[in-house]
């Protein structure tokens, strides 16, 4: 750097005595200047100098910094090796126990099963809270995978326990049944049946009612609108706290459905409810409805007894049950009632049921019927009694002396088909020739032929004997109806009638064809001549 | 002693949420629930209450909540009432301004019953948006202008407003 002159140095010789004092003058107004221009020099000497020393320390600091890079570097190589090494190892180790984990599985299960099995064993309840959590889970997991096969397992379980139910239900509907059917066979179980099947009830739907017996458990008697609780009995059940709250919910139910379902009707009302065997049968009056909850199938008639006690409440009650208000002193006792209709309406279980005046008259007009009809019976048999031995007299001589062999009598005899006064004695059951000479008067020649039992196949020799060697008697012509009279061999005795009256004789049989089967009785291996 | 049980039936009313539900618990089984469950239709409770003749089985049907009259609660569920309470949120304005209208619709129903305002959730006084001068003059629309300031989750003056219709009833059936 060039040095800065000071302008109030002048040079020697070149002074003079004009210029003195402006060099002085100068020199003055410059010095400080001047020494501020010196004190510059200085510093930009010593920021040089310091320039020059952070230079060189930089220049060390980055040789420094540059050796350590190169070590740094050296390092991570190094770093790099190493870790490609352990790849190495750890890929080698993954290798070395994939290919030894099948073994290890083998190795380990049973142990794990044996730790499995004594924990539980020792620890059961531990055990079950641990996994209880999960089971369900799993079960879930289980059908939602393998629907199939889960169903097959529990099939056994849950096929046995549903047969074990109907099983049980079955033998106890039966016996049920089977104790019904033993009072039903009774005198007042006969008598039951025949009133149900009057009424057109088969003893099936009987037997069904009776297994499935009907109960009311309660009976409510309910304000309308309100739901206020008018009257509650409970015959089939206990006491129940909540009866006016159930009441106001199930006025609450009605009103819902009657305005969600009734479509603007307010005529139509809920009518039943039902929940599992039990049902909920409601009667509406305009004022108050009835609420029966009861169980099994509702006797014939039960609706109708239920309208016609609310159709009598209404009569007497109804403007009471209307201004109900909540306050019980102006409320008869209807309890009485409810009991009553509870009595009446679950039959002779509860209580002898009063007859109505039809009734009784019914029931006694019935039993003089019956009576009548008994008496009749009685007389009927009597007189048949009395009179079978005419009818039908026995085949001995000794019937035929009885006084009933009037002539008014006579009618009666000639109407049996069989009696012939002929003097024929053969095994058939004809009757008979051994009639006394008192009885022959009493017959009017109108007589009545048997019906033959077969007829001749052509014209065909007859003979006295059952043999093709005895001689000719008389022809039998074809088509002649015959009786078979005996039976020997390839023989048929039989008798027919010509003009000039009955005649008898052998056939062989293939010349008769039988109309009806031939009694056993006439077959016989030695012939009557 | 008389022992004359009388049942009473007492309706609850109001807009959506206005707290019905919870005076009704903290009436019957005095205690409080934070959890919102909306009634469906009704629920219907029962509570005995001493009375100088006996005692008075209210029998408190909480009536759905609605929301304005166009949807007005059930109509049905009215009948045979013999007291109402009106309920409404002081800190929902909106279901201040629709009691007149339940008021209105309770008496067509039974022209005899017996009403009682309830504003609720006196609790949460730190939201509250409507003052008594306002309360005391919808009250005095359909009313004698009175109002209960009730709190369900405190149970402040709860009681209060079951045994005043206990006695409006009494004292004209």
């Amino acid at each position: 750097m060039k040095p800065i002159q000071p302008d109030n140095e002048t040079p020697a010789g070149s002074t003079d005595e004009n210029s003195d004092p402006l060099i002085s003058i100068r020199s003055i107004l410059l010095s400080d200047v001047r020494d501020r221009l010196r004190e510059i020099e200085h510093q930009i000497d010593a920021s040089q100098t310091q320039a020059q020393s952070d230079d060189d320390n930089l220049r060390q600091q980055l040789n420094e910094l540059l050796m350590e890079l190169d070590r740094l570097r050296q390092l991570a190589r190094e770093a790099d090796e190493r870790s490609r090494d352990l790849k190495t190892e750890i890929e080698i180790l993954r290798r070395r126990a994939q290919a030894d984990s099948e073994g290890l599985i083998a190795r380990v299960t049973p142990v794990l099963g044996d730790m499995i099995s004594r924990t539980i064993r020792d620890s059961r309840d531990e055990m079950a809270e641990a996994l209880g959590p999960i089971m369900g889970e799993a079960i879930r997991v289980q059908i939602r995978d393998s629907r199939k096969d889960m169903v097959e397992a529990l099939y056994p379980v849950i096929g046995e326990s549903v047969q074990r139910a109907v099983g049980e239900f079955t033998k106890e509907f039966q016996r049920n049944i089977d104790a019904r059917l033993k009072a039903a066979f009774g005198p007042r179980g006969m008598l039951r049946t025949a009133s149900a099947r009057l009424r057109g009830i088969s003893p099936a739907q009987l037997a069904m009612r009776d297994a499935l017996p009907f109960s009311i458990r309660e009976i409510f008697l309910i304000q309308h609108g309100s739901g206020l609780l008018l009257a509650h009995s409970h015959p089939g059940s206990t006491e129940v706290a909540d009866s006016d709250l159930i009441s106001g919910m199930l006025t609450a139910i009605r009103d819902f459905v009657r305005d969600s379902f009734g479509y603007g009707d307010k005529d139509k009302e809920l009518d039943e409810v039902q929940y599992g065997d039990q049902r909920i049968i409601i009667q509406s009056g305009r004022a108050a409805y009835l609420a029966v909850v009861s169980t099994g199938t509702e006797p014939e008639g039960f609706r109708a007894k239920l309208h016609e006690f609310v159709s009598e409440l209404h009569v007497k009650y109804e403007k009471v049950l209307a201004q109900y208000n909540g306050d019980p002193t102006i409320l008869p006792n209807l309890q009485p009632k409810i009991a009553r209709l509870v009595a009446e309406t679950t039959g002779g279980e509860t209580g002898p049921r009063k007859m109505s005046r039809n009734t009784k008259l019914a029931w006694v007009i019935g039993i003089l019927v019956s009576v009548l009809l008994i008496a009749l019976g009685c007389f009927y048999l009597q007189f048949t009694v009395a009179l079978y031995p005419i009818a039908f007299p026995s085949p001995t001589a000794t019937a035929t002396g009885t006084p009933t062999a009037t002539p008014t009598l006579t009618a009666t005899s000639t109407a049996t088909a069989t009696f012939t006064p002929t003097s024929t004695s053969t095994p058939t059951q004809t009757f008979t020739p051994t009639s006394t000479p008192t009885f022959t008067p009493t017959f009017t020649p109108t007589f009545t032929p048997t019906p033959y039992k077969a007829y001749a196949d052509g014209n065909v020799w007859t003979r006295d004997f059952p043999d093709a060697i005895k001689p000719h008697v008389e022809v039998l012509f074809i088509k002649t109806p015959v009786t078979v009279l005996s039976v020997y061999g390839r023989w048929l005795k039989v008798e027919w009638f010509a003009g000039d009256g009955r005649h008898q004789g052998w056939v062989p049989a293939i010349w008769i064809t039988v109309v009806e089967p031939i009694s056993p009785i006439l077959i016989t291996p030695t012939f009557i001549p | 002693m008389n022992n004359t049980i009388v049942q009473k039936k007492i309706c609850l009313l109001g807009d959506f949420g206005v707290g019905k539900t919870s005076l009704v618990r903290r009436f019957v089984e005095d205690r409080f629930e934070d959890k919102y469950l909306t009634t469906i239709g009704v629920k219907i409770s029962r509570k005995t209450i001493e009375r100088p003749y006996g005692s008075m089985n209210m029998l408190i049907w909480d009536l759905a909540g609605s929301t304005g009259f166009d949807s007005f609660t059930n109509p049905s569920y009215m009948q045979g009432t013999a007291g109402a309470a009106i309920v409404c949120d002081i800190t929902r304005r909106e279901t201040l301004t629709i009691v007149a209208e339940y008021a209105r619709q309770a008496r067509i129903m039974n022209p005899k019953i017996h009403l009682v305002f309830v504003c609720n959730k006196a609790d949460l006084a730190g939201t509250r948006v409507i003052s008594d001068p306002e309360i005391a003059s919808v009250s005095s629309t359909f009313g004698d202008g009175t109002f209960f300031l009730t709190s369900a989750r405190t149970g402040e003056r709860v009681e209060d407003v079951f045994f005043t219709l206990a006695e409006k009833i009494d004292a004209r059936p």
